[in-house]
């Protein structure tokens, strides 16, 4: 049965690989001199001298293989003497799969070090695309892959939490800066500007919204923001999937146009904006005649225009720019995130190399979904760490959601004592909002009822073996409201949860005596616990394959240390939201 | 100096190079029309930076590349190796002309500044040869990514250098004989007939790979990269 199903696989592999063949692609198939100038060009390279494999194009290599062998002369007749082959067994495609997942964050920076112009990234992702075809892809892709083609977008967020998120981040604007008019339309036709965002500010990172909505409302924009089609985000670029790209991107189009927006603005996100701006039309097969733009851009307007002021004296902190690797390199952005930077800050130092010539966040490709690479991920971040440590700066700021979470990992990894922002956020703290043309109307005042304490009521379970940080935790869930009980190990945790049926378990994983891997299978197969939602809070997020690859239902949540005090009442508040939702349905 | 009267081999051998040239002419035209049989692509989005380039600056900066070692980190900064490239590449260039100029022009080749040119270029990618040949045998990475055809190649050009060395002292008449022309221009016949089926016509393919990369990156707004 296993070499019926791997002859299989390997002809659907070739079958697929006949229709992926471009020129562009052949070309960069069949000019690689094997000169190895693209060697130290890679951030893996730099980081693994130890490895050769880690060489772009021995990672390109693998598919030139099979080219060479299917359709190379000299390949088709003496395949030894040009290196041509063909995997033959499902451990081989495993070997391919490790190569173009863990090996590569398709940055795109050895295709600019080639002489020739092969084109090395592109021929990852379509050896990734050939593997995810075959299903031979790490979990993370598959799961990721699965929500934005079920879900319509890559975390799987449900419209209702979407649009419970566009309310509250719309309350809390509005009590902000008092103006009913700063609520955040929804689906509103004919609008200016249609704004699309990354669904990790949706589920993670809600503030970004606000602040965005905070600019547009300064700006006077007539602005709205779509129910459906919103996730400017694609799995497709990372996966090398191009249906799935083509469906994800037609899905914006199709609610831009059927909003009849003029413009359709993309949130700060590299892979999203080269995917929905650059990749899309081509993987729809739609010509575009319509505009679309990076907030970074509509920002910057407003700027030049007078639409918004600001004072870059507010931040008071040294700031450096990481260019994201498909902004500056794939689409050519490099300038205006910086003029804008430097309108908002006062102290603004550039990381060396920089641009187009800068290196990966580490993040990239979709390497955050894929825990299993997390350990060579985070060595290879070594050289990104050396950047932003010559700079001194203390906030690094990118335009990219993707690097957000990359830089923030390698941050916390190399204990790096900085934060890292994106212009959004500089832009809606430096607003002077006083001399915005919206508040030279007279001020509305608005009563906003005081809000109830987010987990009011709540008892919630807190299991972590140091002291400190559960006393942490008991203080954050306090102060939100919430009832806390205490657990330092797997066993008391297990006994704690069958006595009390708390509402909710914050779970560390890694503990002395039973561990939280342990004890979370062990709740959830006992019908008394299994239903008691679980967020993990773990210094260790490479667990994440191991928790979720269990035979029980996944844990609600998944958050790394060190966490934020927002960060986890939020998170909380919303598993807990999630929840309501599916009794009620 | 003599007047060129070839020997019935030289002469065969002269005619054989000559076909070996035609034959590879014929193969080249194959492979292009191969390469132009896959589909082509086109960007349908909207310009990147319509402001400051396009397509076309694009692929005309990705065409000069090769020409512009500062645009480039990897021959901006192995800029040793950039040099013992173009100088293996001139060595080539010289190489083929004198096997072509040997029959056509002989006295052309005869002239003292050519001759030291020539002779000049081959030495130095002959040394350069060498040194490649160490460098992908010596380093591991260039051992993990090599094939039989990429430590041939090598092989044989840098045979090809010593021999053309060897050849155009003969032109000049520093050696005497027939055989070392001979050996050369019988080695030259088997270096064009094996070309279009190894690595080494990757020249062929060049200008496509870099405009078509070119394109893209111009129509995205990216080349002419920025620099900081």
């Amino acid at each position: 049965m296993s070499s019926n199903e791997t002859t299989y696989k390997i002809q659907v592999l070739r079958e697929l690989l006949a229709k992926k063949l471009t020129r562009p692609v052949v070309g960069s198939l069949v000019s690689c001199v094997h000169c190895g100038m693209c060697n130290d060009a890679c951030h893996y390279v730099m980081t693994h001298p130890d490895d050769p494999k880690m060489t772009p194009s021995y990672k390109a290599d693998q598919l030139r293989k099979l080219f060479k062998y299917n359709y190379d002369w000299t390949g088709k007749a003496f395949p030894w003497w040009v290196g041509a082959k063909e995997p033959l067994s499902d451990a081989d495609l495993d070997v391919l799969k490790d190569i173009a997942f863990g090996t590569c964050t398709n940055c795109r920076r050895c295709t600019l070090n080639c002489p020739m112009g092969v084109d090395t990234a592109t021929l990852n992702r379509l050896m990734r695309g050939l593997l995810s075809s075959v299903g031979v892809m790490p979990e993370g892709v598959r799961v990721v892959s699965k929500d934005q083609w079920e879900i319509g977008n890559q975390m799987g967020v449900l419209k209702e939490d979407y649009l419970d998120t566009i309310e509250w981040m719309s309350d809390e604007l509005v009590n902000e800066v008092g103006d009913p008019n700063a609520r955040i339309q929804i689906d509103k036709p004919g609008c200016d500007v249609i704004y699309t965002i990354n669904p990790r500010e949706a589920k993670y990172d809600p503030r970004t919204i606000a602040a965005a909505a905070k600019v547009f409302w300064a700006a006077g924009e007539s602005w709205t923001m779509p129910s459906e089609g919103w996730d400017q985000t694609n799995f497709g670029l990372f996966s090398g999937d191009d249906q799935l790209g083509g469906a994800a991107a037609r899905r914006v189009y199709e609610k831009m146009k059927g909003l009849d927006a003029k413009l359709l603005v993309i949130s700060e996100c590299g892979h999203g904006y080269r995917s929905t701006r650059c990749e899309g039309p081509n993987w729809a097969g739609i010509d575009q005649d319509w505009n679309m733009e990076s907030s970074v851009f509509t920002m910057l307007r407003y700027l030049k225009e007078g639409r918004i002021k600001v004072d870059p004296t507010k931040l008071g902190k040294r700031v450096t720019y990481h260019d994201s690797c498909n902004l500056a390199r794939s689409c050519g952005i490099t300038e205006e995130p910086r003029e804008l930077l430097r309108a908002v800050t006062t102290d603004f130092v550039e990381m060396t190399p920089n641009r187009a010539e800068n290196y990966c966040c580490t993040g990239g490709g979709g390497a955050m979904s894929m825990s299993e690479y997390t350990p060579r991920r985070l060595r290879s971040a070594k050289v990104k760490a050396d950047q932003i440590t010559a700079t001194g700066a203390k906030v690094v700021v990118t335009s990219c959601h993707n690097c957000v979470d990359g830089l923030s990992d390698l941050i916390k990894h190399y204990k790096l004592g900085c934060e890292v922002k994106q212009l959004v956020d500089l832009v809606a703290d430096a607003l002077v909002i006083e001399e915005c043309a919206v508040m030279k109307k007279p001020k509305v005042v608005v009563e906003m009822p005081k809000p109830a304490l987010p987990l009011h009521g709540r008892r919630i379970l807190v299991v972590d073996d140091e002291p400190d940080v559960r006393t942490f935790l008991r203080t954050v869930l306090e102060d939100a409201g919430a009832e806390v009980s205490e657990a330092a190990d797997g066993d008391q945790a297990i006994a704690a949860a069958r006595a009390s049926k708390p509402d909710m378990i914050t779970l560390d994983l890694s503990m002395q005596g039973k561990d939280g891997i342990e004890a979370f299978a062990e709740l959830r197969s006992d019908p008394g616990t299994r239903d008691i939602p679980v967020c993990v809070v773990t210094g260790h997020p490479e667990f994440r394959g191991v928790i979720y690859s269990r035979a029980v239902p996944p844990p609600e949540g998944y958050m790394d240390k060190p966490v934020r005090d927002e960060e986890l009442v939020d998170n909380l508040r919303r598993i807990f939201e999630l929840r309501n939702h599916k009794v009620h349905a | 100096m003599p007047a060129h009267e070839p020997s019935a081999l030289l002469h065969a051998t002269e005619i054989v190079h000559w076909i070996a040239l035609g034959v590879m002419a014929a193969v080249y035209t194959m492979r292009i029309r191969w390469l132009l049989s896959f589909r082509a692509t086109r960007d349908r989005q909207a310009p990147g930076n319509p402001a400051r380039t396009n397509a076309k600056r694009g692929a005309l900066y990705s065409l000069a590349n090769v020409m512009m070692p500062w645009a480039m980190e990897s021959t901006r900064k192995g800029f040793l190796f950039y040099l013992t490239f173009v100088l293996f590449h001139l060595g080539v260039v010289a190489g083929i002309a004198l096997a072509f100029l040997s029959t056509l022009a002989r006295p052309f080749l005869q002239i003292p500044a050519v001759a030291a040119v020539t002779i000049g270029l081959l030495v130095a990618a002959f040394a350069i040869g060498l040194y490649r040949m160490v460098r992908r045998v010596a380093r591991p990475v260039m051992r993990l990514i090599s094939t039989p055809d990429d430590y041939f190649s090598v092989t044989m050009l840098t045979c090809w250098f010593f021999l053309g060395i060897l050849a155009e002292l003969n032109v000049i008449g520093r050696l005497p004989g027939e055989g070392v022309m001979v050996a050369y221009l019988l080695l030259t016949s088997f270096f064009l007939l094996y070309v279009p089926f190894s690595k080494i016509s990757h020249y062929l393919y060049y200008p496509f790979t870099r405009t078509w990369l070119g394109r893209t990156m111009g129509h995205r707004g990216t080349f002419p990269l920025v620099k900081g």
